[in-house]
């Protein structure tokens, strides 16, 4: 399983492009990169366009960022979920607290 | 008069020149070729963790008599940074899951005495002694 | 040299004197036996070649300097050999260990679960749950209150194994202090949030389903915490649709309220409660589609829940060669006819 996380610094955001599998195998690599950029005060974009499953571990990585951000002044959204992806962040209830970007995706 | 001797270990040098020293001694006082080779590879692993994890140190080996029994004793001492978790490097499996060889765990095994004492930032001691059956 | 050592010697001279003379594989075979022997005697690697090389002496009358020589550095080689083989041993020790630790853990899990057996007039019901592991990240529940309205309910904490398990015993503690509350679904859920998020790490969470049927006006009631959705069963139609709820899962936010659902149950109607483990099940490295679980479920209908769910766990245990990935938990809930 591979998980590639670039990060773009554009126009006082950090845009993070994330790629591959979010899983229980690399959720760790993911939390090491976002979580720093969540507690920090610049807004995170996570552009998951690159990426076509999350399991629910995955997903803890993104409530823990939220959270973080939550307490920090920046904001998190998230933009290019694929059908499969959106659709587990709407049955888990995420999509009602986090912020997600339906229609674009970032410019890479 | 007792038989000391010490090498200073700050190269590779050194941890031939200790395991030299120690086969020597260890033949001297009665070993078997079994318990030299022990004694050889406990001092062989003390002296490369002080060139690995201190750079400089000293093994310093000396032959010791307790109610009638002889032995050997090893010292091994640097004033590197220390180890910050003594309970964990003393783990099977710890030191050894990259290959490293026998660690500390290992040293403890092929000898019947070991204490361990560090301090960080100050160094660490180790003594190690084998008797003779 | 002590008895032992005495004994091993005579043993080994016996059998390399023997070997020597006729070449045989039956002295050979005698070595091999004699390994297993030596090793329950704890004998080392760098013994053995101590052992081989006085037992060789003693047997031929002179032996060339280099051959004996060479013995040093064959006995400096067999040293970390040893080592590394007790080390093995120890750690071997240490996991035996942890295994009766995790299984004494398991069982107290176990303990946590209901186990009595639901028989009503009304209502047919069957429940299995297996952890990929020895311990379970997947909770159910079942309770029938003093009026006869039976409360069921599977949650699923993220993740798997001891961790997952920790977590999933706090459930079941926080729901014991809701005992005549346990028949409103969304009140369940509302305060099981709260004990959640107090209680869990920011990257983790727990799903859950919880339902409540009320025999005397033949109603299901239900609330979902971000739960993979069930199914509903309608046996006029031959129809399954998705029993899906909103809200979120819990340990996320601390104020959360849950929508509450219902629908009539009538005669031959189920409802499906489940853990993604079911539905996150790989044949042949695909996930199954969630229309194969409502089939396994139609090709049943005649057999009891009990018996439809165990066929249903049996069947994909098998298609993933028996190794589960995830926790597994399928429930089902059917009016009797």
């Amino acid at each position: 399983m591979n998980l590639d996380i670039d990060v773009q610094e554009k126009k006082g955001k950090n845009v993070a492009f994330v790629e591959g599998e979010v899983d229980v195998y690399t959720a760790t690599k993911l939390k090491e990169t976002i979580q720093p950029l969540a507690e920090g005060e610049h807004d995170l974009v996570i552009d998951l366009s690159g990426v076509d499953y999350i399991d629910s571990t995955g997903l803890g990585i993104f409530i823990g960022a939220l959270k973080a951000s939550e307490k920090s002044e920046g904001s998190m959204t998230l933009t290019g979920l694929n059908d499969r992806v959106r659709r587990l962040f709407e049955i888990t209830g995420l999509h009602e607290v986090i912020d997600i970007d339906a229609a674009k995706r970032e410019e890479a | 008069m007792q038989v000391q001797t010490h090498v200073d270990i700050n190269s590779e040098w050194g941890i031939v020149a200790a395991r030299q020293a120690g086969r020597k001694l260890a033949r001297e006082i009665g070993f078997g070729s079994v318990d030299q080779a022990r004694i050889t590879t406990a001092i062989s692993e003390l002296a490369r963790n002080i060139y690995l994890y201190a750079n400089q140190g000293q093994i310093k080996i000396e032959e010791v008599a307790d109610s009638g029994k002889r032995g050997m004793k090893i010292i091994a001492s640097d004033e590197g940074p220390g180890i910050k978790d003594v309970r964990r490097v003393m783990e099977d499996g710890f030191t050894t899951s990259g290959g490293l060889g026998a660690g500390l765990p290992g040293v403890k095994r092929l000898m019947d005495e070991f204490i361990i004492d560090s301090e960080m930032d100050e160094g660490t001691i180790i003594t190690a002694i084998k008797w003779l059956r | 040299m002590d008895d032992m050592q005495v004994s091993m010697y005579q043993l080994y001279k016996n059998m390399l004197t023997s070997y020597l003379q006729n070449k045989s594989e039956h002295a050979l075979y005698h070595a091999q036996q004699f390994s297993k022997q030596m090793m329950e005697q704890d004998m080392s690697p760098e013994e053995t070649v101590s052992l081989h090389l006085s037992v060789f002496q003693d047997i031929a009358d002179e032996l060339p300097e280099e051959v004996t020589d060479s013995f040093d550095l064959l006995l400096e080689v067999m040293i970390g050999y040893g080592l590394a083989y007790r080390e093995h041993q120890s750690l071997r020790d240490r996991q035996q260990e942890l295994e009766s630790e995790l299984n004494v853990a398991a069982q107290m899990q176990r303990t946590l679960l209901p186990d009595a057996g639901i028989n009503l007039d009304e209502v047919d019901f069957g429940v299995v749950s297996v952890p990929a592991g020895k311990m379970s990240g997947d909770y159910y529940h079942y309770d029938l209150d003093d009026e006869g309205n039976l409360a069921i309910a599977v949650a699923d904490v993220i993740g798997k194994g001891v961790p997952a398990a920790m977590s999933m015993s706090m459930i079941k503690y926080a729901m014991d202090t809701l005992t005549d509350k346990q028949m409103q679904p969304g009140y369940v859920l509302e305060s099981l949030n709260r004990v959640v998020e107090r209680n869990i790490d920011d990257d983790m969470f727990i799903t859950m389903m919880y339902g409540v049927y009320h025999p005397k006006n033949s109603h299901f009631y239900f609330a979902s915490a971000g739960h993979e959705p069930g199914f509903f069963y309608q046996s006029a139609g031959d129809t399954f649709t998705d029993l899906e709820g909103r809200g979120l899962v819990l340990g996320v936010s601390p104020r959360m309220t849950y929508k509450e659902y219902d629908f009539p149950l009538e005669d031959g109607d189920m409802v499906v409660f489940l853990s993604d483990g079911v539905t996150e099940s790989r044949v042949d490295g695909e996930f199954i589609e969630r229309d194969q679980i409502t089939n396994m479920i139609r090709e049943r209908l005649d057999l009891p829940a009990q018996e439809i769910v165990d066929e249903i766990y049996q069947q994909l245990e098998k298609a993933q060669e028996f190794q589960l990935r995830d926790d597994f938990t399928l429930m089902i809930l059917r009016r009797k006819v």
